[in-house]
């Protein structure tokens, strides 16, 4: 018989916010389905009803299953049967909805601020528990924004059907942007298995310059760097760097503290994160959330801030390492 | 087949993204190359297809299962979906407008300052340890309406429709920027976050073998931190008097 903390943990699991998702997703599928207005409304049901499947069913279903539905959904998508335009008439110059009469003042704030409140709160709360506190973020980030909407519909007094319409417009507008970080980690995965990362790092190895300190700290940073670009995660790149590069070529041979070198190594991957069209869930996808015209407008915005981080990643990693010799 | 051509799918990418085509296709195409240039089998776990050379190899994972597995591992990523219908309610009901009004209020207000403020509050999220998907939970629904409201109280318009469209786009990537700015500096400043616990476990595995406290390794994040904080405000900065002078020009 199940105990009440059990049906507690069932409830309050990423899974259980993953069927919720999944769920909305169909929402949006269906009222895709039912817009004789959209050229592409069976792609684009199809679309959205096959991602609803995966969040609903994506731990139960074997691997192979999810990935051809995967591959279909990208089928569509190549074959241009998804459509990612908002429609006229309904968004402003700034992409968002064309507003009603607003008439309530700073309250229309409070459901908005339920979806971070609930964040913070259900990290709180996983964390006394002894739980994950960035899985009670993301817990609380799925409550939040069905607590969101229940406030912002008594609230307001609008329609349920009025929210999913909203919801499916910002949806729509970004398309098939949406699925673009999923699709990457998975390349990133068959990259990792295929041997790219250790390819990767064998030729940063291979030019390695001399055995000068600095330059060795430059070939090292860069590295991380080249490497976060290709895979657009750092996190990849980080332990091959460290284990090929890092430790034998600075810390060992000249006896640097490994936990400066180390993190600051990663943080210089970061300067690639912010400049790779791979890092989709922080470049494309907001990018696309704030209906930008160009796509690599964020990217574009950071270049010149993550250029002057790597060379300051290169002279704090020098410049500690030359005040502890 | 020389290892070089496992590097076929980064090309795929970079060529296809330069191209512009479709982004799934190309990551799709550059993952599924990769993997059979590396000699990994199509697809396993299905028996009607056992023996078939190519297709399936006994053993060893297929790509479409790889593909499968991560995709499903990574729903988090995409989670945001279920905020969707309450914040478009919530713009439905006046929340861009009303955020700009609010922030004209504040008399000192202007888009730098704004994006350096929003910076500041999420690297104290990372100091708390705490991670979240900044781009939809603050980023669209808050910050990118306070900043184009502070734009327009700046160029003296009543409206957003006044600001210039270009402008309207470098504001929305500066937004966006100082969430990833805040976020990825941020949240080094906490023993509980992953890239902190990475640098640990990889220090600590038996091939490396160094014994270092995940308290140290904070430490040394500060100074970085710091600076992407100083670098980021300058850009800020700069970027507000690039906005006056475009603001201030008859258009």
């Amino acid at each position: 018989m199940p105990t009440l903390s059990n049906i507690a943990a069932a409830l309050f699991s990423l899974d259980a916010v993953y069927v919720l998702t999944g769920l909305v997703l169909w929402v949006f599928a269906a009222l895709n389905f039912r817009d004789r207005a959209n050229a592409n409304r069976l792609g684009s049901a199809l679309f959205w009803l096959i991602l609803g499947v995966i969040f609903i069913a994506g731990s139960l279903m074997p691997h192979w299953l999810t990935g051809a539905l995967v591959l279909l959904m990208v089928a569509l998508d190549g074959a241009g049967r998804v459509g990612h335009r908002a429609r006229a008439g309904e968004t402003t110059k700034s992409g968002q909805a064309v507003p009603k009469e607003p008439t309530l003042g700073n309250r229309i704030f409070l459901p908005v601020l339920l979806i971070p409140v609930l964040a913070f709160g259900f990290a709180l709360v996983f964390r006394l528990a002894g739980g994950d506190t960035s899985r009670g973020a993301l817990v609380g980030l799925g409550f939040g924004g069905l607590a969101a909407l229940a406030a912002g519909l008594r609230l307001t007094r609008g329609s349920a059907r009025e929210a999913f319409e909203e919801g499916r417009r910002l949806n729509d507008s970004m398309g098939s942007v949406i699925i673009l970080p999923q699709l990457l980690a998975s390349l990133g995965i068959i990259f990792a298995a295929s041997g790219v990362g250790a390819l990767i790092a064998e030729g940063v190895k291979g030019v390695v310059p001399g055995d000068g300190l600095f330059l060795l700290i430059a070939a090292n940073c860069l590295g991380m760097t080249l490497f976060t670009l290709v895979m657009g995660n750092s996190f990849a790149a980080f332990p091959v760097i460290t284990t090929g590069v890092l430790v034998p070529l600075i810390v060992r041979p000249f006896g640097v503290d490994p936990a400066m070198a180390a993190i600051i190594t990663l943080t210089a991957g970061s300067t690639g994160t912010l400049m790779t069209p791979m890092a989709a869930n922080f470049n494309i996808v907001p990018a696309a959330l704030l209906n930008m015209r160009d796509q690599y407008g964020v990217i574009k915005f950071q270049v010149p801030f993550a250029l002057v981080m790597w060379v300051l990643h290169v002279l704090v990693m020098w410049t500690m390492i030359r005040l502890s010799l | 087949m020389p290892e070089i051509f496992k590097l076929a799918g980064v090309l795929i990418v970079v060529v296809g993204l330069a191209l512009r085509l479709r982004t799934t296709l190309v990551v799709a195409a550059a993952g599924l190359a990769t993997g059979l240039i590396a000699g990994l089998p199509l697809v396993s776990g299905l028996p009607a297809l056992e023996g078939v050379p190519v297709l399936t190899s006994p053993g060893k994972e297929g790509i479409v299962n790889m593909l499968g597995r991560a995709f499903a591992d990574n729903r988090l990523m995409t989670l945001f979906i279920i905020t969707l219908p309450a914040i478009g309610l919530a713009e439905r009901y006046g929340l861009q407008e009303q955020s700009a009004r609010f922030i004209r209020r504040v008399g000192a207000a202007t888009v730098g300052r704004l994006l350096i403020t929003y910076q500041l509050f999420r690297v104290l999220m990372g100091i708390l340890g705490i991670r979240l998907l900044g781009h939809p939970a603050f980023v669209r629904p808050l910050v990118f309406p306070m900043a184009l409201g502070a734009a327009e109280a700046e160029a003296g318009a009543r409206s957003v429709e006044a600001v210039p469209e270009k402008e309207i786009d470098r504001i929305k990537a500066g937004s966006a920027a100082s969430e990833n700015y805040g976020n990825f500096y941020g949240q080094n400043l906490s023993p509980v976050q992953a890239g902190i616990l990475l640098v640990y476990g990889t220090l600590n595995s038996p091939g490396i073998g160094y014994a270092v406290s995940l308290w140290s390794i904070v430490l040394y994040a500060i100074p970085i931190a710091a600076l992407s904080v100083v670098v980021a405000a300058a850009q800020f900065l700069l970027f507000d008097r690039y906005l006056r002078r475009r603001l201030a020009e008859p258009s």
